[in-house]
């Protein structure tokens, strides 16, 4: 017993002098971050590498490389007359999908602050998109699309809004805005429950201080929900922003990018041209290119909120 | 006042049950179209309900495509890439809770980045490495590539949990005998247990519901996980849409239990959580 105790207090002294570094151990935590560190070098580092390197590279038909071609891939990505509308598609489709979203957000994260009869329900609704698959809510959605059978025309016929049916996703003036509503809706649940989150953390104070001073309802919006709720809504603009120019599923399940490609957005244009066109070079250089869009975007926004710090 | 109180009350009421509505919609969609036969799916004009309830059509979808092989993938992915990503997240945060060391604050960019690449970013890169590691077609890529990207939510979620935790608790584990990773076992992660669940389950949904790496990686019918198969229907000349969604559903429910389980705690630990520097 006096062994196990004395054993124990050198354990004690041994590890607390590890953990102010004295004993020269530092590199002791390193081993507790390795096998995540082992995970990430192998599936997010050097497949970047990679992707540099295949860039600049020819690649046969099985994926494999046949040595470096310098700029190629570039030049013959620039020279494709459909690349540039794949760029503005996806500056649209991530703009308007985060700014409507945010807009909406507030509402309803607004009205889940509100005390109300049935909120639970509203609430393990507005769960539901989000736990369902990306991919089968675009499926869905599709049909309810659908030209001839599909439940928007039957309502809308019945309704006496359209008298013959429209064929939503045949052309992109109606496909394009059909998809930028899913991806909306698909996008509502996490900006929602991320604001309801930091309308919760205001403190009601403000709001009883405000109101002493007679504050209507829009003033006390304008000058304590906003303010207050700044770092909140920056947070859920970045995380939506890369959640939305990532998404694949949409565009994929509902128009696949047709027709002639008009309504493709980045991720669906490098999907068909490396794993259908099987220009795997080509489909690195684009993938080299939102890569360093995400890399702007993120070092941007970092940028952006320590300045507002100091 | 009294007026107004009620106008207002009443305005809650309707955009409430609008937005309930809404989100709910293509969900009920689904789950009339896999109850309707086929043709009543394809007569003109649509019907909105079923004419006929066909249940059959969720025995009979078994036959039509490989489900349970694809219900078998999808759970084995799910849980692979979870195990994966914990085994690799549960230490790394503790150290992040915990520890300081060289390479701290580069680790922790690290880990943010990989939440900014998703997979499909990296896919070509993604593609060649699991073709030159021989894991075509392999339900093993899957679990590499979803663990690797979502350890890095477990990471941010689980590190703000330990660090919640007392440190004195641990000492005196320690003081008891207790070596660092027993502490760890006996202590910090049975405190941690709602944080644990959170990650599991959200990082399972996560897998459960990706698509593209999938997609791209996995070829053969029975080795293809739920997402993928619900796609495969769509190659054919007519789609069998009460299949599709039979499928869809039996793929959303389980999803949606899991999900609403944690959501209190998911958004707490999204927005509060999280590591300082």
């Amino acid at each position: 017993m006096r062994e196990l105790l004395s054993r124990a207090s050198t354990k004690y002294t041994r590890r607390s002098a590890r953990k102010k570094g004295l004993d020269g151990r530092t590199l002791y935590p390193l081993l507790w971050i390795l096998p995540s560190v082992a995970l990430m070098v192998a599936i997010v580092v050097v497949p970047i590498v990679d992707l540099f390197i295949t860039s600049f590279s020819e690649v046969g038909l099985s994926g494999l490389r046949e040595g470096f071609n310098g700029v190629e891939n570039y030049v013959s990505l620039f020279q494709d007359p459909v690349f540039p509308r794949v760029l503005i598609n996806t500056l649209i489709w991530t703009v308007a999908i985060v700014g409507i979203t945010i807009i909406l957000s507030l509402g309803i994260a607004s009205l889940l602050n509100e005390k109300f009869v049935g909120r639970r329900l509203v609430r393990a609704a507005l769960i539901v998109p989000w736990a369902v698959s990306l991919l089968i809510t675009a499926v869905i959605w599709k049909w309810i699309f659908d030209f001839r059978y599909g439940t928007l025309n039957l309502i809308l016929k019945e309704l006496g809004i359209i008298e013959k049916n429209v064929n939503w996703l045949a052309q992109p003036a109606t496909s394009f805005p059909a998809m930028i509503a899913v991806g909306i809706f698909v996008s509502l649940p996490f900006t929602s429950f991320v604001l309801l989150a930091g309308l919760q953390a205001i403190s009601a104070e403000l709001y009883e201080a405000a109101r002493v001073d007679g504050a209507n309802r829009w003033k006390r919006f304008v000058h304590i929900t906003l303010p207050q709720l700044r770092p909140t809504l920056t947070v859920a603009v970045v995380l939506n922003t890369i959640y939305v120019f990532n998404s694949f599923p949409i565009v994929w399940a509902m128009t696949r990018g047709e027709p002639l490609n008009k309504t493709d957005i980045i991720f669906t244009y490098l999907y068909k041209l490396g794993f259908e066109e099987r220009q795997l070079g080509v489909a690195a250089a684009v993938s080299v290119i939102s890569f360093l869009i995400l890399i702007a975007f993120s070092a941007s926004y970092v940028w952006f909120v320590t300045r507002r710090e100091n | 006042m009294l007026n107004a109180v009620r106008a207002q009350k009443a305005f809650i009421a309707v955009v409430s049950f609008t937005l309930l509505v809404a989100m709910i919609f293509p969900y009920g969609i689904m789950l009339l179209t896999s109850l309707k036969s086929k043709d009543t799916i394809y007569s003109i004009p649509p019907t909105f309900f079923p004419e006929k309830w066909v249940f059959k059509n969720y025995l009979d979808v078994w036959t039509v495509v490989p489900l349970s092989h694809y219900i078998t993938n999808s759970v084995l992915l799910a849980s692979g890439s979870t195990l994966l990503a914990l085994i690799c997240a549960i230490p790394a945060a503790y150290a992040l809770a915990r520890m300081r060391f060289p390479g701290r604050r580069i680790y922790l960019y690290a880990v943010i980045a990989t939440q900014i690449f998703s997979p499909i970013v990296l896919l070509v890169g993604l593609f060649r490495e699991m073709l030159w590691f021989g894991l075509m077609d392999s339900l093993w890529a899957l679990v590499l590539i979803n663990g690797a990207f979502f350890q890095a939510f477990a990471i941010w979620i689980l590190s703000g949990y330990f660090a919640s935790i007392p440190y004195s608790l641990e000492e005196a584990a320690w003081i008891d005998g207790c070596t660092r990773l027993g502490a760890v076992r006996r202590i910090v992660l049975p405190l941690a247990l709602p944080g644990l669940v959170t990650t599991v389950i959200f990082v399972f949904i996560q897998s459960w519901n990706e698509f593209v790496v999938a997609l791209t990686l996995i070829f053969t019918e029975t080795k293809k996980p739920l997402t993928v198969g619900i796609f495969s229907f769509f190659g054919r000349y007519d789609v069998d849409w009460e299949y599709v969604f039979a499928t869809s559903l039996i793929a959303t429910i389980p999803v949606v239990v899991l999900f609403l389980v944690i959501e209190k705690y998911l958004v707490s630990g999204l927005t509060s959580g999280g590591v300082k520097e």
